[in-house]
């Protein structure tokens, strides 16, 4: 068996050249090195300049040529086996991803080049079965396109009858991953990937020449939660997605950019959509929080929008059986029931999908009910400064501060699971940036290696003592990152955690090796609607509403159970609104339906504070509407209804007049005064 | 109100009236194509449309037989259907109902414990 580029081998021999692209945007790099000596190349007889080191690619792409190429991917180590690249260099052909030579004369177009892509081309669909129609890559391959733009106009293949063409056994490598790997064309992006990004050496190859397949060695699952991005690194059929297959072709679908809610950092996606139904939901780039991976979940969980789905608004009848009803009628259940209770009996509950605007418009329908009892499912420290503070629970340092940080210590959080792409981060970090990580909490895989610092929050007062091995390491940081995962926060002892690593962090802040601008302490959220929940003003923790046990709850998506109906006095009228049935739906007493982040223009704040915009690709099902409309609707009904109460003047009989202030509260005289206006009433 | 909806005065012989008050003129003076007209029931106002003809008299009408239905008899069998106009655009109108599952599943609440 041959591992193809283990990484240790690909980041000796070609780490310059893999780091190139990274370091042209990377500041922090090219900052420290002194201006190096550009060099002169020549691509189709026009001078560029570029830095030593850059490959012939980057140089072309510099003068505004494009070179085909299948195996190349800017975020992968350079592999250089799909030949495609070819071009002429002093009458010689030279793949594009060696590195520039002064006054190299790269010619991209003269016969020779197009000769020798026209050979590579015909070789390489030699070995790929012409099933274009039946394939899902069709009308996004890069070997259709570029067999259409740079291949020959006929084929020569012509040994249908003896051998056939190459075939190659599928693979399973798990539900979500489609492979008909007798499309492969041997790029070995998938390959380098599972490997570099995702850390799973699960991939590799067998055998060599003709035999040469990509596969799992053995047959298994790809456990990686990355693994759906393989699709679209594949540049032909070979892996596709499994739940999407058969189902729509590119050109069919609307793409509607969009953003994600499967966990707080509100990755990039483009939702396909076709005849009014999700399709797929493929990555977009954002250099800023997921470059361009996104989580499985993220990609895959999308037929869970087309199932379970609340499509009309339910009334509980007489009977105390759930009833679907209309609009109107839901409404004025709920206004009747609102009738005469007091503000203080009203609370409401915002679960982890809710959009700033719903959040906004729930925020002031319970305020002008006189209800101040708003909080959400996700619980989060709330003694001491609390959420007053933004940077209190915010990822400070940003998603991509991880790249720039030296050391980072995770605290009570599993980041691979709780958010993939920023772990894909962190493990680019650690193999470009020699990032040091520790971790406290119980011991996980996070695909890189990280020291074990301890199971329980003790750890933290050790580090700030600094009779902890690993202080020194933190404390000799430039850039140091502290990262205190929310579900930690939620023990018992999560105000305890939170304030060790805020002190921890604000010793840390002091030292003058660190910069004022860099900030140590970071809460990585699990949900997407918490950051905005707090910026607007909600309490976390559902703790007050279990103590007060209010007459109306008004569950708006929480579907965590944190609330149970046991917990609420039997007589409670509950009130969901969301768009699954879930937890939520089957305690209540009123079910107004709701939208999906794929059905509303909404506003997300992602775990680092960045507010992002959700687009609508879809209408709500059924009866279902926007969820801000929802409430706005409902506040419309609840207009008039609100019990105006008397203005009571605080002095109203004659024995309120006499004590008012601190002076005649202490007159003697004063005393005898409502002492005997007060017998006087009462007579 | 034939001429409120033909803007046309024309004589003719009557040739008969069908089921639905819809009666039939002929005059050979006019030209083929223009001789043999139809004047739909007052019934139904200025809602008339070709398809109101039943086909007996719609053979004669456009002149694929010599003779009106009331002379030559057509053959009558029971299992002939009842003529109807033309319903679309009508809440009787024909609408298929889809054959696909449906793209949303809904919720359905469980039903309450006993």
């Amino acid at each position: 068996m041959l591992r193809l580029w283990p990484l240790r081998q690909a980041l000796t021999t070609t780490g310059s050249l893999r780091l190139a692209p990274t370091c042209l945007t990377n500041k922090k790099s090219t900052a420290a090195q002194p201006a190096p000596q550009l060099v002169e190349v020549y691509v189709n007889d026009k001078q560029v300049f570029v830095e030593p080191g850059t490959t012939v690619l980057q140089a072309c792409a510099a003068a505004g040529v494009e070179i085909p190429r299948f195996c190349y991917h800017e975020r992968l180590a350079v592999a250089g086996n799909c030949r495609m690249c070819l071009v002429e260099v002093e009458n010689q052909l030279h793949p594009v991803l060696m590195p520039v030579m002064k006054g190299m004369r790269v010619k991209t177009d003269s016969p020779m080049t197009k000769k020798a892509r026209e050979g590579v081309m015909e070789f390489l669909l030699m070995n790929h079965p012409l099933d274009c129609p039946i394939c899902d890559q069709g009308g996004e391959c890069d070997l259709q396109d570029q067999s259409m733009a740079f291949g020959s106009d006929r084929s020569r293949f012509t040994d249908m009858d003896f051998s056939g063409k190459r075939a190659v056994e599928d693979k399973n490598v798990g539900p979500l991953i489609k492979t008909i790997m007798t499309r492969c064309i041997h790029c070995t992006r998938c390959i380098r990937f599972a490997s570099e990004v995702a850390g799973v050496d699960d991939l590799g190859t067998t055998g060599r020449g003709n035999e040469m397949q990509v596969g799992t060695y053995v047959e298994k699952m790809f456990k990686s939660e990355l693994s759906g991005n393989i699709i679209d690194l594949c540049p032909v059929g070979a892996l596709t997605s499994k739940p999407y297959a058969f189902s729509a072709r590119p050109w069919e679908t609307r793409k509607i950019e969009s953003v994600d809610v499967m966990d707080a950092l509100g990755s990039n996606i483009v939702v396909s959509m076709r005849t009014n139904e999700v399709m797929r939901i493929l990555p977009r780039m954002n250099e800023a929080i997921n470059e361009e991976w996104i989580s499985d979940k993220t990609r895959f969980a999308y037929d869970g929008l087309k199932r379970q789905r609340i499509t009309t608004p339910f009334v509980k009848n007489e009977k105390g059986e759930l009833v679907a009803t209309d609009w109107e009628n839901a409404f004025f259940t709920i206004n009747n029931k609102l009738k005469g209770i007091d503000g203080d009996q009203i609370a409401a509950v915002a679960g982890g999908l809710v959009d700033a605007e719903a959040l906004t418009a729930l925020k002031d329908l319970m305020n002008r009910l006189g209800s101040e009892n708003l909080c959400t499912e996700e619980v989060f420290p709330m003694d001491g400064t609390g959420t007053d503070l933004r940077v209190n629970y915010l990822m400070n340092s940003t998603i991509q501060g991880v790249e720039e940080a030296d050391v980072l210590l995770l605290v009570g959080t599993n980041p691979r699971y709780e958010a993939p792409v920023l772990n894909a981060r962190i493990r680019k970090s650690w193999i470009h940036n020699e990032l040091k990580v520790g971790l406290v909490g119980s011991p996980v895989d996070l695909t890189y290696t990280y020291s074990h610092l301890g199971d329980t929050a003790q750890v933290l007062e050790e580090l700030l003592s600094g009779c902890h091995p690993f202080s020194e390491v933190i404390g000799s940081a430039k850039k140091p990152m502290i990262v205190v995962g929310s579900s930690a926060l939620q023990k018992e002892d999560g105000s305890a955690l939170l304030k060790a690593a805020v002190s921890l962090a604000n010793r840390l802040q002091a030292t003058t090796r660190v910069e004022k601008s860099w900030k140590v302490l970071n809460v990585l959220h699990r949900v997407a609607s918490q950051v905005a929940a707090l910026d607007l003003g909600y309490k976390a923790g559902v703790s007050r509403i279990l103590k007060n046990k209010p007459q109306v709850l008004y569950l708006l998506g929480a579907d965590e159970g944190r609330v149970k109906r046991d917990d609420l006095r039997p007589d409670t009228f509950v009130i969901y609104q969301g768009h699954h049935g879930d937890q939520g739906a089957l305690m209540a007493d009123v079910i107004l339906p709701g939208s999906a982040y794929t059905e509303k223009d909404a506003t997300y704040v992602n775990t680092e504070g960045r507010a992002q915009l959700t687009r609508q690709a879809v209408t709500p099902p059924g009866m279902a509407r926007n969820d801000w409309k929802i409430i706005r609707a409902l506040s419309e009904f609840i207009k008039g209804t609100s019990t105006p109460r008397p203005l009571i003047p605080p002095q109203r009989f004659l024995k309120d007049f006499y004590m008012t202030d601190a002076i005649s509260r202490a007159s003697p005289t004063m005393a005898k005064c409502v002492q005997a206006a007060s017998a006087a009433e009462t007579c | 109100m034939p001429f409120y909806r033909t803007d046309e005065l024309k004589t003719g012989t009557l040739v008969g009236e069908d089921d639905y008050g819809n009666k039939y003129y002929q005059n050979p003076m006019y030209f083929m194509g223009r001789s043999r007209w139809v004047e739909y029931s007052p019934a139904v106002g200025m809602d008339y449309d070709g398809s109101q003809v039943p086909p007996e008299w719609h053979r004669w009408l456009s002149y694929m037989s010599d003779e009106p239905p009331t002379v030559a008899k057509l053959v009558k069998y029971p299992w002939m259907q009842k003529h109807t106009e033309n319903l679309s655009g009508t809440p009787q109108a024909y609408v298929p109902y889809s054959t696909v599952p449906a793209k949303i599943q809904a919720w359905t609440p469980p039903p309450k414990k006993r």
